[in-house]
């Protein structure tokens, strides 16, 4: 609400005489003869432009309008042309404004046609409380619902614009970005009741399905708005079901670490609850940051999981390794590298390579032909003509 | 609610880390190029459209919007679906050309051409999901327009011409900063456009070809009964036309925009989000912004064309420093090396550098040297069959690239990389493959960082807070350092530019010869006094903190252990050595932490964004 600040909600139509006019506006002369005159063109337009949203930036301010054109015998020049508009500082985000727009559009072109809301003088003037009470709540609270006659009732609210989320596929692992019981679980649907308490962040939606027992495809919606409004993020599985046992090396990003070093991030009640850090075993937090610093600083490239596990035996101690690669991922410090092979020696008369042209790895090829990662190195090892890329 | 776009398989990334959505790299694309290029303008004939490329689809013109209505049906809001709560998003996305075909010619006219007060600002208008932007000018005050009957050149026509207006037509949900970049590219042709009509009516010559050529095909059509697109018609003949339309083309092709208004002035602009596009992401102007500003004197200049083929498309009155320096600078020279060959002020390099970078002719890497540590790049295209394998192998016969990139697929420095065994020319040929490779970004560089971490003590629960300060706020005093060589490094910068280390405030600690002086105690002793007591216990406790010139040294270095700085830089600030740094980490290495990972400052053109 503080970004997009309603200064002025104005009505505009077209006056059989004098042509197009500001009937109505909330506060008062807050649109110069000015403005106005540079911007009817686009508040009062041509037939083509109705119902379009129209969004003007001018001296300094943003009108966004809806024109409507009822037209019909009954009106002088068989037309009716209004259009009820906003206007914010020419610096505003408008994007969560546009829907209020058209819905104020629509309202009034079926008050008008249900009771010649807007035709008739006297009812006419309504608008101009209901103008002031919309500009004051909105400004205030983001929603506003009014009643405008005994039938009709206007209901208005401000949304945040997020960002549409991901496809959320069977092996994808959601994990929840704050602590589970800050959600007031009563709100949700059904569904996301039933598969919250199986969202551990090692489960991935195809058991979640299984073991929640919802269909799957119930599942992956159900997990795509938890993204969409942020409660969870996704990670992806690991390619082996303990990556204690084989896991692949990784490389710290830049910067991320280093921030995680120096962040106040255990002190801001953001959530990311480093104290404790989810991978830390309980009773031993003391220990922690220095450990998982260490830890992730010592997932250099040619480090897999095991060597980590052996050479920090002791911090791994106070460290639950599956943990601290999960967030890790979560939070982007870590990536996982994959191998990717390449047949770069052949004869002229074989066949040219389908898999191993440096555009699979070794997740993907498993994946297709069934084998194994222990069987494809194998084979991989013993062909010298192929070399792996690492990335 | 949202769109469930398709999801588009990048190699190998199906099951990627990354949180970037998939689909980001075809939207960007749509995001970042412009819809259409519209030229209006505004006279005593009244308002016109004089042309617009892409030509709308003639055959069935029916726009969607314009439908024939009934006086007696409702106002129905065409295809969408009626929606009363007014949020839904498009449920049949449009294509580029069908949002703008909609728009007729003369609605276009009315729309764009503005009156004479909005001219000389930004115009930006959204209708749906389309945005237009522009840059209105005027081409004379609307109350001067006189007719001069004594005017000594015949030639002089009346001019009818009040305003004009270059306008762009994006998607609305472009970016703001692409939006910003439309518009100052409306407004520099607007300027070449009034220049050369002032001097000799330009535009109003174009102009009058272009409606002539209009008028012709209405009537053609209005005879005919088939309709032709004016516009197809005006191309060969109008030379604004063509410019107009090799605008348009080049910013949703290359993103650098080069064209001769009237075969005299030069418009140039470039689409940074075109140009710097790494793993299907833009990098976004402020972010490159940011990155320039941090440019060091110990960073070079990669230029990622020859030599010869920059200097071909430099315009004939460029500057002599820019052909100096692209001809002078070298991979392995850095700028400070480079502001002393050129004879030019290091100021003047890191300007001239930006302006390089900007316009995606180089990239600031760290000068090649043996040490240097590369990796394959998370973003790199390792396919056999990809043109930059087939490239590489032409430039370096014999040699295959997947081969090359499997060597650095663990981090491997120049040393190892090369084997001294080799022949000199062979040598130098794998130094020329390294640099070949930076240029298409497929290798990052490695650097390391230090951190200063302290082992708690084995006591008590009650130093939990402590552990949990960041270290920036307890070395606060120190940290006073940096920020001043940070403004060294800005190229706008007017600071003193001394080619020597910047390090005169704060190496007074070495300016002090002999180990134990009071001085030096002292002096040490407030270095360390930034940290807590327990810090400071284990650091003196540790064996090599017995020698005074290495805790010294250490407690000289402190304020960089936050793993901001890179050996390199440190190096560079303090005068030092590598073997040196290297052997103090050793000694100390019980409280420092070292990583390897990129230098942010130039990650930015081998990794997107997170």
């Amino acid at each position: 609400m503080g970004m997009s600040r309603i200064e002025c909600i104005f009505f505009s139509e077209f006056h059989p005489t004098l042509g197009p006019k500001i009937t109505y506006q909330v506060p008062e002369e807050y649109i110069s003869r000015e403005l106005f005159d540079t911007v009817q063109v686009y508040i009062i337009t041509k037939p083509e432009l109705q119902n379009k949203l129209i969004t003007v930036t001018a001296m300094g301010k943003k009108l966004i309008g809806c024109p409507v054109c009822i037209e019909h015998k009954k009106y002088s020049r068989n037309a009716l042309l209004f259009n009820l508009g906003l206007v914010c500082d020419a610096r505003t985000k408008t994007c969560a404004l546009e829907p209020i727009v058209k819905k104020l559009s629509g309202y009034l072109t079926t008050l008008e046609l249900e009771s010649g809301f807007i035709s008739n003088e006297e009812s006419k003037q309504k608008l101009l409380p209901i103008m002031s009470t919309l500009l004051e709540e909105l400004n205030a609270t983001g929603a506003s619902t009014l009643p405008i006659d005994e039938s009709n009732t206007i209901n208005l609210k401000l949304i945040e614009q997020r960002r549409d989320p991901l496809i959320v596929q069977e092996y994808d692992v959601p994990v929840f970005t704050h602590c589970k019981d800050h959600f007031i679980k009563s709100q949700w649907d059904l569904t996301t009741q039933q598969i919250l308490a199986y969202i551990d962040g090692f489960r991935h939606i195809q058991k979640i399905s299984a073991e929640a027992d919802v269909e799957l495809n119930l599942v992956r919606i159900a997990v795509q708005n938890l993204l969409y409004y942020g409660v969870v993020t996704l990670v992806s599985i690991f390619q082996v079901m303990k990556p204690s046992d084989i896991w692949n090396v990784s490389a710290t990003s830049p910067n991320k670490v280093t921030r995680l070093f120096g962040e106040t991030v255990v002190r801001s009640g953001a959530g990311l609850c480093l104290t404790p850090h989810p991978a830390c075993v309980s009773g031993q937090k003391r220990a922690c940051l220095r450990d998982v610093f260490q830890l992730y600083c010592g997932l250099t490239p040619g480090t897999t999981v095991r060597d980590l596990c052996s050479r920090y035996s002791q911090q791994l101690q106070r460290v639950d390794e599956r943990r601290l690669i999960q967030y890790g991922l979560m939070k982007s410090l870590i990536r996982r590298l994959q191998k990717y092979p390449v047949k770069v020696l052949r004869d002229e008369r074989s066949r040219p390579p389908r898999l191993y042209t440096g555009c699979h790895s070794y997740d993907e090829i498993c994946c297709k032909t069934g084998m194994s990662y222990k069987e494809l190195d194998e084979r991989l090892e013993n062909d010298p003509n192929i070399i792996v890329c690492w990335k | 609610m949202y769109n469930h776009s398709s999801s588009l398989k990048l190699h190998g990334e199906r099951t990627s880390m990354y949180k970037h959505s998939e689909n980001t790299f075809y939207k960007s694309g749509e995001k970042t190029s412009p819809i259409s290029v519209i030229l209006v303008s505004s006279g005593s004939r009244g308002n016109k459209l004089l042309f617009r490329y892409p030509f709308q689809r003639v055959a069935g013109c029916t726009s969607l919007t314009t439908k024939q209505r009934s006086p007696y049906a409702l106002n129905t809001t065409g295809d969408v679906l009626e929606d009363p709560d007014g949020d839904s998003r498009d449920q049949t996305p449009l294509t580029d050309e069908q949002l703008v075909a909609g728009f007729s010619d003369s609605i276009l006219a009315t729309i764009l051409a503005t009156k004479s007060d909005m001219c000389g600002k930004k115009f930006e208008l959204k209708i749906d999901n389309v945005r237009f932007v522009g840059h209105p000018t005027l081409l004379q005050h609307p109350h001067s327009i006189q007719v001069s009957k004594a005017d000594p050149s015949p030639k002089r026509e009346t001019p009818t011409m009040i305003l004009f207006s270059v306008v762009f037509a994006l998607r609305a949900n472009a970016d703001p900063s692409v939006i910003s970049c439309m518009r100052n590219l409306s407004r520099r042709i607007a300027v070449a456009l009034q220049h050369e009509e002032r001097r000799c009516q330009y535009l109003t010559r174009e102009a009058k070809l272009m409606l002539a050529v209009q008028d012709e095909v209405t009537t053609m059509t209005e005879t005919d009964g088939s309709p032709q697109s004016p516009f197809r018609q005006i191309l060969p003949k109008c030379k604004l036309a063509r410019d107009l339309k090799e605008a348009y083309d080049s910013l949703c092709t290359t993103g650098v925009v080069r064209l001769h208004i009237n075969n005299w002035l030069e418009v140039s602009f470039c689409l940074p989000h075109k140009i710097h596009r790494v793993g299907g992401n833009h990098v976004p102007p402020e972010a490159l912004e940011r990155s320039l500003k941090a440019i060091r004197p110990y960073h070079a200049l990669l230029l990622l064309d020859s030599e010869k083929a920059l200097l071909a498309q430099l315009p004939l009155d460029c500057s002599p420093a820019l052909v100096r320096l692209i001809k002078t600078c070298s991979a392995v020279k850095n700028l400070q090396q480079l502001a002393q060959d050129t004879d030019l002020a290091l100021l003047q390099i890191f300007q001239i550098a930006a302006h390089l970078v900007y316009w995606g002719k180089a990239i600031i890497v760290y000068p090649l040297c043996e040490n240097n540590v590369y990796m394959l790049s998370p973003h790199a295209n390792i396919s056999l069959y990809s043109p930059l394998s087939e490239a590489f192998g032409q430039q370096f016969p014999g040699h295959d690239l997947p081969s090359m990139l499997a060597k650095f697929s663990l981090p491997l420095s120049l040393s190892e990389f090369r084997n001294p065994l080799d022949a000199l020319v062979q040598e130098a040929q794998l130094i020329q493959m390294v640099v070949w490779m930076l240029q298409r970004r497929l290798l990052i560089q490695l650097h390391t960082y230090v951190c200063l971490l302290v082992p708690p003590g084995e006591e008590e629960p009650a130093l939990l807070r402590d552990e949990v300060l960041p270290l920036v706020a307890r070395v606060g005093g120190r940290s006073l350092s940096t920020p001043s060589a940070l403004s060294f490094g800005s190229p706008t910068s007017s600071d003193d530019m001394t080619l020597t280390s910047p390090s005169m405030d704060n190496s007074s600690a070495e300016l002090l010869p002999g180990g134990d002086s009071p001085l030096n105690k002292r002096m040490t002793e407030t270095l360390l006094a930034s940290l807590t007591e327990q810090e400071r216990q284990v650091i003196l406790n540790i064996p090599a903190a017995q020698n005074p010139e290495d805790l010294r040294m250490f407690a000289r270095l402190l304020h960089y252990f936050r793993g901001h700085h890179h050996l390199e830089e440190i190096m560079y600030n303090e005068n030092m050595r590598r073997s040196q740094l290297k052997t103090l980490f050793d000694k100390f290495r019980s409280v420092l932490v070292v990583t390897n990972h990129e230098d942010p400052v130039i990650s930015l053109f081998q990794s997107p964004l997170e």
